[in-house]
């Protein structure tokens, strides 16, 4: 909030044009590319809670100047779809669907949402386009995103039509040295998701971010649930060296639901920003939030969790739950679930605890001849079983399980 | 930022408010309020020279601070005209606040007072119009025994006098700086009246020291200050306020509330608000508590248009604690912002927080309030409870806490619950014969009785009586 609109770094209008021609967009990408960058100049950073002398992430230290670098974009994208289901990237999105996607694009988050969103949508070279049509209930769809370059600009948009199912597995990660020899040290990625849930849709969009550890990563994912609908986020936030990571429902439809999980393993110097959000707008809406984290050496994590219930969402039920565990005296939790509520007809709670590891349940482990190592570990891994139970998908919940794993070895 | 804008921070406890973004305010004319103003106000109450100093350093930084309005969801303060104060704190000019006589108070305020069943001579002294009441003779009787105990309970402006020291140790230096935030630097330079507490080491004041009694003596007491510096082993219970509501012309109260509690001593603090609902309630409280020192601020915020009030505690030393109960009602055209905040710097410090809330006719309510553990405060543990009740959906009810840990060896806990009164509980009571007024109030008194019930009775009867007031929506 205290930044102002300096512009961290200079985009000109022909770069944007030069990348929209290279991948031959039509008019009205081109011009949603300039009004982004031509609004740079008047967004900011997007907000991070302050308190009395302490701002819990300085978005606005970041050297944009020397992390961005908008022609030398490269990345290695693997997407895996079923039978029935459009999955393709972008440009060819833009050829075979021109009207789906110009329909939804932008239409989730607001490309002036902030600095940073409008830069991803001035920028953006990469990303994913899932179209599940009326009826089609789908099976998984798996993404696995390489990052090549010195900062990358990903885009992605999920469009379930009635009554349609789909469960997406987002991994993202840096490319090996092979793929990128000559780029190393501060990098910079962007990745916004889009979901439109039509009527009685399901959506499940699972993401591990197991990026470098050099990375600063930006992410906003938002979806839009019609009536009936459903979506279902997992966020897996182990690798970068600062993650801010916004994870929103709007919950337009009556009888919609969503459910936010999230687990995140600090450590070293890493900076975990990362906001659950939901908007309960239509009547007899449910959100269920669930994060839970570990931060060992100097990581420091922030957590904002925030239940809104607008003046027409009769009969609401809101859930949120945040818990994490403190593994190094140099380690920092901050954290604010917040509740906004504008109608009576609600049942809404949330907790937040911060703690260490138990050290009664420590010492019985050791009585029974466990190594304190093995012992600690041990609990950690149990610290994040309610979050894992709660994701459904066993592909995810295992990779999710052995990235924990290997940290702790 | 100048370095004049430096110096004047210079001050900062680590508990001042960070504001960076330069706002255009509402104070921006500030041709009311200047220098001669406050130059007047001290020679009137015949200060020293260093008392001055303070205040007019207090205005340069009120001038040079933004309003606090890039909070997330603060009250509107767009209303407070500081230039009207003027004419409230120059002892030169005649028309002060409040009303002169009984007939000119608002209906509503008239009626509250016979509702409450408060005396006629206590009304007019409560409500700022008359001169002296009787408890005068009380309070003279409880002077002379707390006399011989080296107790000193006086107003601020004697204090300035007669107990300089404690005072230029004390006075907004540490817990209270006027750089803390704009309204505690608006307070810094027009604080008049209030009360001064010292209790010495190893004495227990047995009866609840009530400002009560002196509310009068100063007029209006919207910009009072009190001080309490309890030493090693002391204890005392501070009530401020009462629970009849106070009318003033002027719809600014700033009051600034400093609790020293050192070593062992425990001090309670107990408010019940009940500003008209005219008022912009904007107060600064904060205690600075040492080793194994307790600290118990006990708040009801029943009245104002507008309340921003946030007491905290800074745990200075080890094994030193802080209990907060909060509860705040909002009725129609009320916001209610109001939270605890607590800073633990030391090991093994505690700190409790339960804060109940109820909105009802458009009001709205929020619980914000922050807990900061320090890197070193090992074993230190707090837990925060935020119970919300909602009558309708006009009104709103939000929780915004804030939690900064920076130590690992500790247990925080917050939990907060936001519903509606039950209309099964409300059934059932109708089903044993309760009209539906009767029910709700029931399940209001019921949900308030953990704070009601550390009240000394006087006051839980007076708040329990209020609430139902308010609840048959027949206050003003």
């Amino acid at each position: 909030m205290a930044t102002s609109t300096q512009v961290p770094l200079t985009i000109s209008r022909e770069t944007v044009e030069g990348i929209s021609k290279r991948r031959d967009e039509p008019e009205w990408l081109r011009q949603t590319r300039l009004d982004a960058v031509a609004a740079l100049d008047e967004v900011d950073l997007p907000d991070v809670i302050e308190t009395p002398g302490r701002r819990w992430t300085n978005l606005e230290d970041l050297d944009y100047e020397t992390l961005v670098d908008p022609d030398t974009q490269a990345d290695q994208t693997e997407r895996v779809g079923p039978e029935g289901v459009v999955v393709t990237d972008f440009e060819t999105a833009l050829d075979d669907h021109p009207e789906i996607v110009e329909e939804h694009f932008g239409s989730i988050t607001d490309p002036e949402t902030n600095y940073l969103t409008a830069l991803s949508t001035a920028l953006f070279t990469t990303g994913t386009f899932v179209y599940v049509p009326e009826g089609v209930d789908a099976e998984d769809v798996t993404i696995r995103a390489e990052m090549n370059s010195r900062s990358l600009f990903s885009q992605t948009l999920v469009v379930a039509e009635e009554s349609s199912s789909v469960t997406i597995l987002e991994r993202i990660e840096n490319g090996g040295a092979q793929s990128a020899p000559e780029v190393d040290g501060e990098r910079y990625f962007s990745n916004l998701v889009e979901v439109a849930a039509g009527e009685n849709a399901y959506v499940q969009y699972g993401s591990l971010q197991v990026l470098d550890e050099d990375v600063y990563n930006f992410s906003l994912k938002r979806g839009e649930t019609e009536t009936y609908a459903t979506i279902d986020w997992i966020e897996g936030n182990i690798g970068s060296r600062l993650t801010r990571a916004d994870i929103e429902t709007e919950l337009e439809g009556d009888a919609a639901e969503t459910q936010i999980v999230g687990a995140f393993f600090g450590h070293e110097d890493q900076h975990f920003d990362i906001n659950a959000r939901v908007w309960h707008h239509g009547e007899h809406t449910t959100a269920d939030l669930v994060t839970r984290g570990v931060l060992d050496d100097e990581a420091r994590s922030v957590y904002e969790g925030v239940q809104d219930v607008g003046r027409d969402a009769w009969d609401t039920n809101s859930y949120q739950r945040e818990n994490t565990l403190m593994l190094s005296d140099d380690s920092e939790a901050d954290a604010s679930p917040k509740l906004i509520i504008h109608n009576h007809d609600t049942e809404a709670s949330h907790s937040a605890t911060v703690g260490q590891v138990d050290q009664e349940d420590l010492l019985y482990m050791t009585s029974r001849s466990i190594d304190p190592e093995q012992a600690r570990n041990m609990l950690v891994e149990g610290f994040f079983v309610p979050v894992l139970e709660e994701v459904a998908v066993d592909e995810l919940r295992e990779d999710l399980q052995a990235e924990i794993t290997a940290r702790l070895d | 930022m100048s370095s004049e804008q430096d110096e004047l921070q210079s001050t900062d406890t680590e508990a001042r408010f960070d504001f960076k973004k330069e706002e255009k305010s509402a104070f921006e004319s500030e041709k009311g309020l200047d220098e001669e103003t406050i130059r007047l106000i001290s020679e009137d109450k015949d200060e020293p020279e260093w008392m001055l100093e303070r205040r007019l350093r207090a205005l340069k930084q009120f001038q040079a601070m933004p309003m606090p309005n890039d909070w997330p969801e603060a009250p509107d303060l767009s209303e407070v005209d500081v230039d009207e104060i003027v004419p409230y704190i120059r002892p030169d000019i005649e028309a002060r606040g409040g009303a002169d006589n009984w007939e000119d108070l608002p209906e509503e305020i008239q009626d509250t007072f016979d509702k409450l069943g408060i005396p006629e001579a206590e009304k007019n002294a409560l409500s700022g119009v008359g001169a002296q009441y009787e408890s005068e003779i009380v309070y003279q009787n409880m002077q002379e025994r707390w006399e011989d105990k080296g107790v000193v309970f006086c107003d601020m402006d004697k204090a300035v006098q007669e107990h300089e020291e404690i005072l230029k140790e004390y006075f907004m230096t540490q817990a209270v700086p006027p750089s803390d935030n704009k309204f505690a630097a608006l307070h810094g330079a027009v604080w008049s009246g209030g009360s001064f507490v010292y209790v010495p080491e190893d004495t227990t004041v047995e009866m609840p020291v009530q400002a009560y009694f002196r509310m009068n003596s100063e007029g209006m007491g919207q910009f009072e200050h009190t001080l309490i510096v309890a030493e090693e082993n002391s204890e005392v219970h501070y009530i401020e306020g009462c629970s009849a509501p106070k009318y003033s012309a002027f719809n600014l109260h700033c009051g600034g509330v400093e609790v020293f509690v050192k070593e062992n001593a425990h001090v309670q603090y107990s408010t019940v608000q009940n500003w008209s609902k005219n008022t912009y309630n904007l107060n600064t409280k904060r205690a600075i508590v040492e080793e194994e020192g307790r600290m118990e601020w006990i708040s009801g915020s029943m009245g104002s248009k507008a309340t921003m009030l946030y007491p905290s505690s800074m745990l200075k030393g080890r094994g030193a604690s802080d209990n907060h109960i909060t509860i705040a009602f909002a009725g129609e055209g009320q916001d209610i912002d109001t939270g605890a905040k607590v800073y633990h710097n030391a090991p093994e410090t505690k700190s409790t927080i339960e804060s109940k809330s109820i909105s009802k006719d458009g009001g709205r309510t929020n619980y914000r309030g922050l807990v900061h553990i320090a890197d070193g405060a090992e074993g230190s543990s707090t837990a925060v409870e935020c119970d919300a009740l909602m009558f309708d959906n006009e009104s709103t009810s939000d929780t915004m806490p804030y939690m900064e840990i920076n130590e690992s060896s500790v247990d925080v806990a917050h939990e907060a619950t936001v519903g509606k009164i039950g209309d099964e509980d409300v059934f059932y009571l109708q089903s044993r014969g309760l009209d539906d007024d009767d029910a709700k109030q029931m399940i209001v008194s019921g949900f308030i009785e953990p704070i009601t019930e550390e009240l000394p009775i006087e006051y839980a009867v007076e708040l329990n009586r209020l609430v139902e007031l308010e609840m048959e929506g027949s206050l003003g």
